[in-house]
C-alpha cells in the first residue's frame, strides 16, 4: 500500500483544517530519517541511539506504543534513527537538556522519567526539513517534566506527535511556541493514568504570510482526582491560519477530575483565519470542567486608553498584542527558557506588524 | 360541518379517484403501494391535486436522489434503511373517533394531566370526537378570521401550492435547495404534509401560530415540508409540536423547514417535542433527519430558534441561520434532556456572511440515567463578514455517574474584525443544593425540577408563554427517577 | 486655553451635542453638571479624540490650535489628559511598565529626552505615596482586580505624573465612598496651578464641595443651558435638574 494514500486529508475529521495529504503531495514524507542532536548530556541521564539493535529493558518496555494513526504509524515504521533518554529514579536534573531535531524524514524519540525524577527539556527543530516526528514521554510516579518546544518558522511540512503518559502524582508542564510552516501540526496525546497526576499545557502561535499552525490536543482523564489546564494564544497576521483542536475526555468513574481549557485568537491580517474546536466528552458527573474560546481583534477601549496617555497607535497595538500573549508565556517556569521564547515571539511579532 | 366530518367527506371523494390508478383499495388505511419510484411521486402529486410545475419539481428531486448516496455519520447508529420497504403516502388517519375520555389509555391521560394540558386539548390529542364535547370549529373559525383580516396566510402546504402558487414558487427550495443533502432531496420528492405561512409587509401576526390549531394534524407526517416567509417589516411566532408524548410508528423522519426573513422582519420558531422513548430500554427512539434552516435574507432581519426536546431522538441536521443581510441577527436557544438510555443530539450552525451580523447560542443539555447528550455547533465567519459578533454558552448538567455529555463546538473565522466568544461548563446537581430544598420542605422530585428549571431559565424565557409553562412541567417529568 | 464654539457631535449617526460653547482659561476649574444622557461623556470623549464621535459642526481650539485635527496620542503629548469614568483593565501589562511607556512616549513626542527606569520609579513613588497607591498595585497588571477607588486613585496618579495643561475629569466621583472621594479630591486640588485648566464633569454636587469650581455649566440635551458661580451647585441640589432646565428654556 502506498503510504501516501493512507495519510489523512481534510475529509478525516481530526485533520479537517490541515490537509496533510495535499500539503505533502505525491512524495509524501519520503523514506529518509531525520536526526536528533544533543549538545550536552547531563551526568545522570542515560541516552541510547534508537538505531542500535540491542535495546535495554526500559526502552523496549515503553517504546513503540504511539502508533494510533497513519502518521505516527509511519514514523514508527520508517524512522531508522532517533534517541531514547532516561532519567533514573529520584534524579533531579538541574540544567535544561537541549535537543534539536534536524533534517528531513522520520524520527522517533523516547523520554522516560522514573519515579521521582525531574527534568527540564528544551526541544527545537531546524526550519528546513519536511519532517514527521514521534515523541513518546513516560512519567513515573511523582516525576516532573517541564517541556518547552520551540518550532521555527518553516516553509516545509512539519508534523510532531507527542504522547505523554502520567502515573500517579506525576506532573507535565508543556509549552509549545510555533511560528508556522507550510503545514505545521503539533499533536499531543496526554493520558492522566494515575490519581493526583496533572498536565498543564500552554502555547503561543505567531503567524504571518501564508503560515499554518495546527495544535491538536487529546487529554484523557482516565482516573479521578486528576487535573489538566490548557492555555493557547494565537496571533495571526497576513494569510496565516491558526488551528486549535482540544479534546478533553473524562472517563466514567473519574470523579474529582478538573479540566480547564482556554483558546484565544487575535486576527490581525484581513485574510487571517482561526479555527478553534474545544471539545469535551464527559462520562463522570462529579467533575469540574470548563472551556472557553474566543476570536477577536484588539479591544478598542484599551487602544483608546493607551493613546490618550500619549502612546502612539502603533506602539499601543504592539503593547496590547504582547499583553495578549503574556499569560501563556508566563506559564514557562524556567527563567532562561522563558526569555528565549519571549525573544522568538518578539521577532515573529515584528514580521506580523510589517 | 365539523372538521372531522369534512375529513371523512374528503376521503370518500378520494376513494373514488383511486380506481383510476388501479391501486388496491384498503378500507382501513389508504396508501400508495410499497416502494419508491417515479410513479409513487406522480401518485402523491396527483393525490394533492398539484399543478404541473410542482410535479416537475418533485420529479427533478427524485431523479437527483437516485444518484445520491446516503451519508454515513460517525456517532449515529441506526439499522440500514431499506427505502423500498416503506409506504410513501398515506391518507389522513381514519381511526374511528372515541366518544369520550374513558376510552383513552389512562397512562396517557395521567401524562396530560401532569403537563397541565387543558381538557379540551386533551380530547383533541387523544382523538376523542371533538364535536361531542367542545366546538372546535368555532375556535378555528375565529382564528382564521383574525388571520385573514391581517392578511396572514397560514395553511397546509398542499393548499398553498394550489392557492398561492406564485408565492410558493418564489420561495420554495431557496433556503434548502433540492440538492442540499440526501434527506432534503428525498423530502423534496415525496413530501406530503407541512405548513405554509406568509406574513405580508409590515404586519405583526396577531397571534402565535401553533400546530394545535391544525386540528387535522394530530400526528406528524413522515416527510413534512414547512415554508415560512416574513415579508419586510413583519413579525411571526410559530410553535411546532406539543408537550404530549408523540407516539409514532415512523422511526424515520426527514422533514425540511425553510424560514425566510426579509428586511426588518423577524421570525421566531419554537419547538417543544417529547419524543416518546418507547420503553426504558431506549428501544424505539426516533431518527429525526430534519433540515431546518433560516435565511436572514434582508438587512436587519432576525430569526430565532428555540427548542425544548426530551426523549430519544437523534437529529441529523441542526437548525441554522444564514446571516446574509447586513445587521441581521440569528439566535438559538435549546434545552435537550436525555434520561434512561436515551440519546440526544442537538446543535446549530450560524453562518455569518453579511456585515455587522450577530448570533447568540445558549444550549443547555441535561443527562441522567445512562443517557448521552451531544451538542454540536458551528460558528463560521466568512471573509467578507465584517464586524461579526457571536456569543455561545453551552452548559451541561449531569445527574448521576452513568450518563455522559459531549460538546463539540467549531469556531471558524476568516475575518479579522470578528468577535466570537464561547464558553462551556459541566456541572452536576450539588448535594447541598438538594439538601437545602429538601430541608425547606420540597420533595425530591420537586427539588430536582426546581434546580433544573433554574439551570434552564434562560432558554425557557424565550418560549411563548403558553408553551413555557408546559415546557417547565415537561422538564420536571422527564427527569423523574433520576435522583435518589 | 480651551475654546469650544458651537460644537455639534454625532455618535453612530445620532446627534448628542447640539451646539455647545465653552471657554476655559488657564488656572481655572470649571464644572460641567447635567442629568444622565445630557452628553457629558460625549464631551469628554470628543475632547480626547475617540473615534466614533464625529464633529458635524463647530470647533475646538486648544491653545490656538485646532484640537480636532490631532490624534489622541498627540493631544496627550500636548498636555490634554482625560481621567476616565471607567478606566480600562489591561491584563498582561504591569502598571509600572505602562506608566514608563506612556511618559516616555509623551516626552519623545515633545522632543524631550526620555526618563530612565530609575527616574520614572522615583517620580512615581513620590506621587504614589500621597494617593495611597501601593507598590503592590504598581506591580499588578493595569487596573486588573483593582477596586473602584483604586482605579480612580491610579487615574489621578497618572495626572500627577504626566503634568497635563488641560485635565478633564469624567465623573471621577462615581462609585467612591467619602474617604476615597476625599483622597481623590485632595490629589486633584494639589495639582491646581495658574498654568493648568481643569474641567470637572459630574452628576452630583457632592464632589464640588471638595473641588470648588470657579464656574459651573449645566449641560442638558446636548447644550449648555445655564451658567453660574459655585452657588449654582447648591441651587441645583435644591431644585433638581428639571427645574433649572425649565427655568433656562
Amino acid at each position: 500500500m502506498n503510504p501516501a494514500l493512507a495519510l489523512p486529508n481534510r475529509r478525516v475529521e481530526e485533520w479537517k483544517y490541515s490537509d496533510l495529504a495535499r500539503a505533502l503531495g505525491d512524495a509524501g514524507f519520503g523514506d529518509a530519517s531525520a536526526g536528533v542532536q544533543m549538545r550536552v548530556l547531563p551526568a545522570c541521564v542515560e541516552a541510547i541511539e534508537l538505531d542500535q539493535p540491542v535495546r535495554p529493558l526500559w526502552v523496549s518496555a515503553h517504546y513503540g506504543k504511539l502508533k494510533t494513526n497513519a502518521v505516527s504509524a509511519l514514523s514508527l515504521a520508517k524512522a531508522a534513527s532517533g534517541l531514547a533518554l532516561r532519567v533514573p529514579k529520584g534524579q533531579v536534573v538541574a540544567a535544561p537538556l537541549r535537543l534539536t531535531v534536524t533534517g528531513e524524514g522520520h524520527t522517533r524519540l523516547l523520554l522516560v522519567l522514573e519515579e521521582g525524577a525531574s527534568l527540564t527539556l528544551l526541544e527545537e527543530g531546524d526550519a528546513a526539513g519536511t519532517r514527521n516526528a514521534g515523541f513518546e514521554i513516560v512519567l513515573g510516579a511523582n516525576a516532573e517534566l517541564h517541556h518547552v518546544r520551540l518550532a521555527p518558522v518553516s516553509v516545509a511540512v512539519q508534523v510532531e506527535e507527542i504522547s505523554v503518559r502520567l502515573a500517579g502524582d506525576a506532573r507535565y508542564y508543556g509549552h509549545f511556541a510555533n511560528f508556522g510552516a507550510k503545514l505545521s501540526r503539533t499533536e499531543l496525546a496526554i493520558a492522566l493514568e494515575g490519581e493526583g497526576s496533572e498536565a498543564h499545557l500552554s502555547g503561543v502561535s505567531v503567524l504571518s504570510g501564508n503560515a499554518h499552525a495546527d495544535v491538536t490536543t487529546y487529554v484523557t482523564h482516565a482516573v479521578g482526582h486528576t487535573q489538566s489546564t490548557q492555555l493557547f494564544k494565537k496571533v495571526v497576521g497576513g494569510h496565516g491560519q491558526a488551528v486549535y483542536q482540544g479534546k478533553v475526555t473524562v472517563a466514567k468513574g473519574a470523579d474529582g477530575a478538573d479540566s480547564r481549557q482556554t483558546a484565544k485568537a487575535l486576527l490581525l491580517g484581513e485574510r487571517a483565519e482561526a479555527d478553534l474546536k474545544p471539545e469535551l466528552e464527559i462520562l463522570a458527573d462529579d467533575v469540574k470542567c470548563a472551556h472557553g474560546a474566543a476570536v477577536g481583534d484588539l479591544d478598542a477601549d484599551s487602544l483608546f486608553y493607551l493613546r490618550t496617555r500619549g502612546i502612539s497607535e502603533q506602539e499601543a497595538r504592539h503593547l496590547l498584542i504582547h499583553a495578549f500573549l503574556e499569560d501563556a508565556l508566563s506559564d514557562i517556569a524556567h527563567n532562561e527558557l522563558r526569555e528565549t521564547v519571549r525573544g522568538a515571539v518578539s521577532r515573529a511579532l515584528n514580521e506580523v506588524a510589517a | 360541518m365539523s372538521s372531522a366530518a369534512q375529513q371523512t367527506k374528503q376521503q370518500v371523494a378520494e376513494l373514488g379517484d383511486k380506481y383510476k390508478y388501479g391501486f388496491v383499495t384498503d378500507i382501513e388505511m389508504e396508501r400508495a403501494p410499497k416502494g419508491l419510484n417515479e410513479d409513487t411521486v406522480r401518485y402523491i402529486s396527483a393525490k394533492k391535486g398539484e399543478p404541473e410545475w410542482m410535479l416537475e419539481w418533485r420529479l427533478g428531486a427524485f431523479r437527483r436522489w437516485q444518484t445520491m448516496k446516503e451519508p454515513k455519520w460517525a456517532r449515529v447508529h441506526y439499522p440500514p434503511i431499506d427505502y423500498q420497504d416503506a409506504y410513501y403516502y398515506a391518507a389522513p388517519k381514519n381511526t374511528p373517533l372515541k366518544q369520550s375520555l374513558d376510552e383513552v389509555d389512562p397512562k396517557l391521560l395521567e401524562t396530560y394531566n401532569k403537563l397541565g394540558i387543558p381538557l379540551s386539548e386533551q380530547m383533541a390529542l387523544a382523538g376523542v370526537a371533538v364535536d361531542a364535547v367542545f366546538d372546535s370549529v368555532s375556535v378555528a373559525t375565529t382564528f382564521k378570521e383574525k388571520l385573514n383580516e391581517a392578511g396572514v396566510i397560514f395553511c397546509p402546504i398542499s393548499e398553498a401550492i394550489r392557492d398561492y402558487p406564485d408565492l410558493v414558487k418564489k420561495y420554495l427550495g431557496t433556503v434548502v435547495p433540492v440538492t442540499d443533502n440526501f434527506f432534503a432531496t428525498l423530502n423534496s420528492a415525496v413530501f406530503s404534509d407541512g405548513t405554509f405561512v406568509y406574513v405580508p409587509k409590515g404586519v405583526r401576526c396577531p397571534m402565535e401560530l401553533s400546530t394545535y390549531f391544525r386540528i387535522n394534524a394530530s400526528e406528524t407526517g413522515q416527510f413534512e415540508r414547512t415554508l415560512i416567509v416574513a415579508d419586510e417589516g413583519s413579525y411571526v411566532s410559530y410553535l411546532e409540536g406539543c408537550t404530549a408524548p408523540k407516539r409514532d410508528e415512523n422511526q424515520l423522519h426527514a422533514a425540511v423547514v425553510e424560514l425566510i426573513a426579509l428586511d426588518n422582519a423577524e421570525i421566531k420558531y419554537s419547538t417543544v417535542q417529547n419524543w416518546y422513548p418507547g420503553d426504558e430500554e431506549g428501544k424505539g427512539g426516533i431518527y429525526n433527519f430534519v433540515t431546518k434552516r433560516g435565511d436572514c435574507r434582508g438587512d436587519r432581519s432576525k430569526i430565532s430558534w428555540t427548542q425544548v426536546e426530551t426523549g430519544s431522538a437523534i437529529t441529523w441536521k441542526y437548525p441554522s441561520c444564514i446571516l446574509r443581510g447586513d445587521d441581521s441577527v440569528g439566535e438559538f436557544y435549546s434545552i435537550a434532556i436525555a434520561n434512561h438510555f436515551q440519546q440526544a443530539d442537538t446543535g446549530t450552525k450560524m453562518i455569518h456572511l453579511g456585515k455587522n451580523t450577530r448570533s447568540r447560542i445558549i444550549s443547555k443539555g441535561i443527562s441522567a440515567g445512562r443517557a448521552q447528550n451531544t451538542y454540536r455547533g458551528l460558528v463560521s465567519v466568512h471573509g467578507k463578514a465584517a464586524n461579526a459578533r457571536n456569543f455561545t454558552q453551552c452548559d451541561s448538567l449531569l445527574i448521576g455517574g452513568e450518563c455522559g455529555a459531549h460538546t463539540v463546538p467549531y469556531i471558524e473565522s476568516r475575518n479579522s474584525s470578528t468577535r466570537i466568544e464561547h464558553e462551556a461548563t459541566i456541572s452536576k446537581i450539588a448535594e447541598d443544593q438538594l439538601f437545602y430544598c429538601l430541608q425547606r420542605g420540597l420533595g425530591q422530585e420537586e427539588a430536582v425540577a426546581l434546580i433544573v428549571n433554574g439551570f434552564c431559565k434562560e432558554v425557557l424565557q424565550q418560549l411563548p408563554m403558553e408553551f413555557a409553562v408546559e415546557a417547565q412541567k415537561l422538564v420536571g417529568i422527564s427527569l423523574e427517577g433520576s435522583v435518589g | 486655553m480651551l475654546d469650544i464654539k458651537n460644537l455639534h457631535v454625532a455618535v453612530n449617526g445620532k446627534e448628542i451635542l447640539k451646539g455647545l460653547s465653552l471657554r476655559v482659561d488657564a488656572g481655572q476649574v470649571h464644572a460641567i453638571m447635567g442629568p444622565n444622557g445630557s452628553g457629558k461623556s460625549t464631551l469628554s470623549y470628543v475632547l480626547a479624540g475617540r473615534s466614533g464621535y464625529d464633529i458635524t459642526e463647530g470647533s475646538i481650539t486648544y491653545n490656538g490650535e485646532d484640537l480636532a485635527a490631532l490624534p489622541p496620542e498627540e493631544r496627550a503629548a500636548k498636555g490634554v489628559f482625560l481621567a476616565m469614568q471607567y478606566p480600562v483593565e489591561i491584563p498582561g501589562v504591569t502598571t509600572m511598565m505602562f506608566l514608563k511607556s506612556a511618559l516616555n512616549a509623551q516626552r519623545r513626542s515633545r522632543g524631550e529626552s526620555e526618563m530612565d527606569a530609575i527616574g520614572v520609579l522615583k517620580s512615581v513613588r513620590a506621587k504614589a505615596a500621597t494617593l495611597n497607591v501601593s507598590e503592590e498595585m504598581l506591580k499588578r497588571a493595569l487596573n486588573v482586580g483593582f477596586s473602584g477607588g483604586e482605579k480612580k486613585r491610579l487615574e489621578i496618579l497618572q495626572m500627577a505624573l504626566f503634568e497635563p495643561k488641560l485635565a478633564i475629569l469624567d465623573e471621577t466621583d462615581s462609585g467612591l465612598d467619602i474617604d476615597a472621594l476625599r483622597l481623590v479630591a485632595e490629589g486633584v486640588n494639589g495639582l491646581r496651578s495658574p498654568s493648568r485648566a481643569m474641567l470637572v464633569i459630574t452628576h452630583y454636587q457632592r464632589l464640588l464641595d471638595y473641588i470648588v469650581p470657579d464656574r459651573i455649566h449645566v449641560l442638558a440635551k446636548g447644550r449648555i443651558v445655564a451658567e453660574g458661580g459655585k452657588e449654582l451647585a447648591l441651587e441645583l441640589e435644591a431644585k433638581g435638574y428639571e427645574q433649572i432646565v425649565k427655568d433656562a428654556a
